[in-house]
């Protein structure tokens, strides 16, 4: 495996017409340290629309996610060489605010993550950093962010209560909630439904399709059933590269790469 | 494959099975030892004390004559001396233990993050007779010349600025004893802050950070709800300390028994009381009265570190 040099790696991709482009990741490398996790990727996120991320575990999906938001720059020592376009400014330029920069594209994550104050604080939380709401413009942009998240049925009635008593599958569409109340352009999703069960997990599918008309969401899921239920495109990744991206349709059913055809089939990974 | 092998295994108890019994007692007696030794010293210090409280009764708590001359022994003087330096000294040194936490937790590259830690150690590891003597010579002298004087001369007759600085400036009194206090605590309260920041998890940090925050957003609004009431605890502990700390203090509070009426005036703790007059206590009402002190001090931290303990995990996360 580590004999093989980059030249062994076919690689397909889709051009996208630039002006459904939301965000274009370039030539992107990453390290951590000294290891290389990305190697030169170039993906474009289609405006408006679901763009899945697939490929096993290591192969640097959820690393290319995390630097769509700087999240990364968290910590010292992990580095993004390369060109990511938010509406064609590169957000890696050290010129960009990251607070701003992640008030415009949010991110959710693998297991729920309730700040520890109430629902309702949870959800106007972000929102509180950015804009000055009243007090009844708030009301309405909590309900409005908790309708979306198909969340609102459910908590309407305990809005003080803390986020933390909510069940796990609650507690991630609060988390969207949160995610979408601050209404970014850009929603990352990483993993979001790995530490759900299937009926949280499908109600929070019929969450990201319905808000997919309004924001551009990129997901990295281990479920290739998911993929293709919620998502417009798919990349595959392996080792740091993007294999193959395109339409998820044409993806799954005539991959081009072997090794997409192997990861879908079910043959390794 | 090849076949398994059907040779039935034949097995012995294993060696030490018969030593378990003894290794059990053994485990039982050191464990029941500690609790006698703690039964033992609570009783004696509860009888060697009885004469005090039985003669003075409340008037041991409320009265602030310390004379040994005339027998009478009121305990008022120590015993606030005692809570005013401890309080005082986790006032100075929250905000410092806080902001080397924070510092540690999230802004330290990792390049200092070592030596850092490692100072943190050292300050703790400084024994507390090596602080008293550094407070009476290098400490007292400086604070008197350049913080006390200056602040003296410049109060207003008649403020309460004046009345918070009479004293004699010779930087023995309640405030040096309580910033050394202060410096001998520090390192514990970072510590434990430290490990309860670490214990936030990575993913609801960065969903704070994700959401636009800035650090100072992360840290007031989910770092520290989320710790809340183990921070209280971190901040008993080391109230705890200083609340017993007797050599350090001892060199350096002026060993007064009065009441403490300025942040300049010599004062004393019932640890610098006891360590400063137990040798010389000839009379039995003395001695009593110091014994009782000693119960009322071991009264007071262990009611102090039995909140911070049930503080400390107090903070149940799913």
């Amino acid at each position: 495996m580590n004999a093989m040099t980059a030249e062994t790696y076919e690689q397909f991709a889709v051009e996208l017409p630039g002006d459904q482009i939301k965000m274009h990741v370039k030539n992107l490398e990453f390290f951590y340290g000294k290891h290389k996790a990305l190697h030169g990727v170039t993906l474009p996120i289609l405006n408006k629309g679901v763009t899945a991320l697939i490929g096993p575990s290591g192969c640097g999906k959820s690393t290319l996610l995390r630097v769509m938001n700087r999240i990364y720059g968290l910590y010292p020592g992990q580095k993004a060489v390369g060109e990511v376009l938010l509406d064609g400014e590169n957000i890696l330029d050290h010129k960009v605010d990251v607070a701003t920069l992640r008030s415009r594209v949010g991110m959710v994550f693998q297991k729920p993550t309730p700040f520890p104050m109430s629902i309702y604080d949870n959800v106007a939380f972000g929102v509180r950093l950015y804009e000055g709401l009243s007090k009844s413009e708030m009301d309405v942009r909590v309900e409005e962010s908790l309708r979306k998240a198909a969340l609102w049925d459910e908590v309407k009635d305990k809005l003080k209560q803390s986020g933390l008593g909510l069940s796990g599958g609650q507690q991630q569409r609060l988390c969207v909630a949160r995610g979408i109340a601050v209404r970014p352009e850009v929603l990352l999703l990483d993993e979001p439904a790995s530490a759900l069960d299937p009926l949280s997990t499908a109600k929070l599918e019929e969450t990201i399709v319905e808000l997919k008309k309004e924001y551009t969401i990129v997901i990295v899921t281990h479920n290739l059933q998911q993929a293709t239920r919620v998502s417009d495109n798919t990349g595959f990744m392996f080792l740091g590269r993007l294999i193959e991206f395109g339409p998820t349709v044409d993806l799954f059913t005539a991959p081009r790469a072997k090794r997409t055809a192997d990861y879908i089939g079910g043959r390794f990974g | 494959m090849t076949t398994l092998s059907t040779d039935v295994v034949v097995r012995r108890p294993p060696k030490g099975a018969a030593l378990d019994p003894f290794f059990k007692i053994l485990c039982f007696t050191a464990a029941t030892t500690l609790l006698a030794a703690l039964t033992g010293i609570v009783v004696t210090l509860a009888v060697g004390g009885w004469p005090a409280f039985h003669k003075f009764g409340l008037n041991f708590f409320t009265n602030t004559n310390w004379n040994p001359v005339t027998e009478e022994f009121g305990a008022a003087g120590p015993i606030v001396g005692t809570l005013v330096t401890a309080i005082m000294a986790l006032i100075f040194a929250l905000p410092l233990a806080f902001g080397v936490a924070v510092f540690l937790v999230e802004f330290c590259p990792p390049i200092l993050r070592r030596p850092i830690g490692i100072a943190v150690e050292l300050l703790a590891g400084i024994p507390s007779i090596v602080y008293g003597m550094w407070g009476l010579f290098v400490f007292a002298p400086f604070f008197a010349q350049y913080i006390e004087l200056p602040l003296m001369a410049a109060a207003p007759p008649g403020s309460i600025w004046e009345t918070l600085t009479t004293g004699v400036p010779n930087g023995d009194n309640i405030l040096t004893a309580s910033i050394i206090l202060a410096i001998m605590i520090l390192p514990y309260m970072a510590a434990v802050l430290r490990e309860l920041f670490l214990t936030v998890p990575v993913q609801l940090r960065e969903s704070g950070y994700g959401m636009g925050s800035t650090t100072l957003e992360v840290i007031t609004s989910i770092t520290l709800p989320y710790v809340r009431r183990s921070a209280v605890g971190a901040v008993m502990l080391g109230l705890g300390r200083a609340l017993g700390e007797t050599m350090a203090v001892t060199f350096i509070i002026g060993n007064s028994h009065d009441l403490p009426k300025s942040l300049f005036g010599a004062g004393s703790t019932i640890a610098s009381t006891i360590a400063n007059e137990f040798n010389e206590a000839t009379g039995e009402m003395h001695t009593a009265s110091l014994i009782a002190l000693g119960l009322v001090l071991f009264m007071i931290t262990f009611a102090v570190l039995a909140l911070a303990r049930a503080l400390l995990g107090a903070d149940k996360h799913s």
